[in-house]
């Protein structure tokens, strides 16, 4: 026996690493390169359009950014979209897995056209609603119409601008949100039911006492994966409004793009993204402890 | 006897309530499935519309004659290369992600190499905005002389595929006992060849789960693209988005093309629906 299990450790580890190391230095050149000419960068006084050479200046940069209305605005919109987009998605999603969680013909049938906007194409999804919410031709405002409405010009009006942009998110995003929910729904054991059913607890004692607190890790998994979803928002936004009208619905991706696409301010980008990657740490430590760990990674 | 009529006409009552409750769930669920589902309707419809269709008022809801006439426009339009070049860089960007990943989520899972901490460096990746590594990679390529080349493209993607496709095969392989490899190591076999003779037939589902994933979020891309690629190299996402700013109003080609752009995601989500939040959860929800 004790042979067996010394032959079935050797050549363990060298093994291990032959076979890991080609990914850990690809995923390490890719990512520690461009990190450390971003640390770098953001020290310095850079602009591509200045012809002056880069000037190094401290945190000149980060000051800038906590200066730079635009960020703040786009910091905003990109919070707002997150608030906004989970409270919905959430209560959307979860009617959506009650409904989805009985037997019925054609329940796989409808899971799947459920799901199907998850993986459409960001650009497609953009241009198709850039289509749905066309002023005269659209087909949403002719419906809002038929039933009295005045209709409006959504994505070029700047107060539902945003609002918009949260409809497209909620539409694509309320299916993966329902998909998780209707995953947990399905783990908890029929018994839990029949025995509250025994206890006598109404329908709603049930909901409240039981189905939430059961369903709880679940809810902290959407939370959890909306937040970075929204966080690094862009394509739909690029293509529905391109931040506009004005920076209406600028969101921080877009604002970095625009900073460095338009402006070619390579210093100021930098400390913009590297403001960014702290916020998302800190989000991705979060989510690191809470749900990973539990799965022994 | 009384009494038991009494019970009976409850129980009646209690089930007529039931039915007419699963009536109105399934009511509602007809609508929500409908309004999910019309947006996706209305491309494909669009698609075969002609272009007066598109300005008219009520909108048209249904087309009668299924023309073709869209797509062959759109795919002179520039439609084509654009299916090529997507074609080419998500093909061989899925090619290596997925060899590498496999060995490398073998590694992480069966052998736990590089500890937690190796693992949590791998999963951080995941949560990367994209638009953070624009700037130095663009900057980088330029150095490298790789900008518009599908090289730059195929290894920026890297950047979200490998560490998504590691993650989760890494946990399709430990859902797998070590002992049946073990078994094998006894018999003789080498290390690599334990791997590929028992362990890598039982993943399978795995590896071809997210070699489509992989292959759809690098078809699917759009900033990198946007950035990484000027004339040479025009994936399907660029093409669309160009023709969307563009000055000509194009809705019927734009929607072919639409059309064609979501193939893809729309075969993962209809094939392989059970493993969808598996994936998009990076392995978190079983499903």
């Amino acid at each position: 026996m004790k042979e067996i299990s010394t032959n079935v450790l050797i050549g363990r580890n060298s093994f291990a690493k032959r076979i890991t190391l080609p990914s850990v230095i690809i995923l390490i050149i890719t990512v520690v390169g461009p990190f450390a000419f971003l640390l770098y960068s953001s020290f310095f006084d850079w602009n591509l359009t200045v012809p002056a050479p880069p000037r190094f200046a401290w945190f000149y940069n980060f000051g800038l950014v906590f200066k730079d209305l635009r960020f703040w605005n786009a910091f905003k919109n990109t919070s707002v979209l997150m608030i906004a987009g989970i409270i919905t998605q959430s209560i959307l999603g979860l009617i959506l897995a009650f409904l989805l969680n009985r037997n019925f013909r054609f329940k796989k049938l409808a899971i799947i056209i459920l799901a199907l906007p998850i993986m459409v194409t960001p650009v497609v999804l953009g241009f198709n609603w850039r289509i749905i919410y066309h002023e005269h031709f659209g087909p949403l405002n002719y419906i809002i119409r038929l039933f009295g409405g005045a209709g409006s010009s959504w994505i070029a009006d700047p107060k539902l601008a945003l609002f918009s942009i949260f409809l497209v998110d909620t539409w694509q995003w309320t299916p993966f949100v329902t998909l998780i929910l209707l995953a947990g729904l399905q783990s908890i054991p029929r018994q839990v039911y029949e025995a509250t059913d025994v206890d006598g607890a109404t329908g709603w004692q049930t909901f409240w006492r039981i189905t939430l607190p059961l369903l709880r890790p679940m809810f902290v998994l959407v939370v959890l994966f909306r937040t970075i979803w929204i966080f690094k928002i862009f394509d739909p936004v690029y293509i529905l409004t391109g931040g506009g009208p004005g920076i209406a619905t600028e969101t921080l991706s877009l604002y970095t793009y625009v900073s460095w696409v338009k402006y070619w301010r390579v210093g100021y980008t930098s400390a913009l993204a590297l403001v960014q990657l702290v916020i998302m740490t800190v989000i991705a430590m979060i989510f690191v402890r809470k749900v990973m760990q539990r799965r022994r990674v | 006897m009384n009494m038991n009529d009494k019970k009976y006409e409850k129980f009646r009552q209690r089930e007529k309530r039931k039915k007419l409750n699963n009536l109105f769930q399934n009511l509602l669920l007809t609508f929500f499935v409908a309004l999910f589902g019309f947006p996706i309707y209305w491309i494909f419809i669009g698609a075969f519309k002609e272009k007066g269709e598109f300005f008219h008022f009520p909108p048209i809801f249904w087309v009668n004659n299924f023309s073709f006439e869209n797509f062959t426009s759109a795919l002179s339009l520039g439609g084509s290369k654009g299916v090529v070049d997507s074609l080419i860089v998500a093909c061989i960007g899925t090619v290596l992600v997925v060899i590498l990943a496999l060995f490398a989520g073998y590694g992480l899972g069966r052998f736990k190499f590089g500890g937690p901490n190796l693992s949590f460096f791998v999963l951080s990746l995941l949560f990367l905005p994209p638009i953070i590594a624009v700037l130095p990679l663009f900057i980088i390529f330029r150095y490298l002389k790789i900008v518009d080349n599908y090289i730059a493209l195929i290894w920026s993607y890297f950047l979200i595929n490998l560490p998504f496709a590691i993650w989760l095969i890494k946990g399709f392989i430990e859902d797998l006992p070590e002992e049946i490899e073990s078994a094998a190591l006894v018999d003789g076999y080498s290390r690599f060849g334990a791997f590929r003779k028992v362990t890598l037939p039982l993943i399978i589902p795995g590896v071809v789960v997210s070699a489509l994933f992989v292959f759809v979020f690098a078809w699917n891309e759009f900033l990198f693209a946007l950035m990484f690629t000027r004339s040479n190299v025009r994936t399907l996402p660029v093409v669309l988005s160009e023709l969307i700013g563009g000055h000509g109003i194009q809705w019927g080609e734009l929607s072919a093309l639409s059309l064609i752009a979501l193939i893809p995601g729309v075969i993962l989500v209809v094939f392989f629906q059970k493993y969808l939040v598996r994936g998009l959860t990076f392995g978190a929800v079983k499903g």
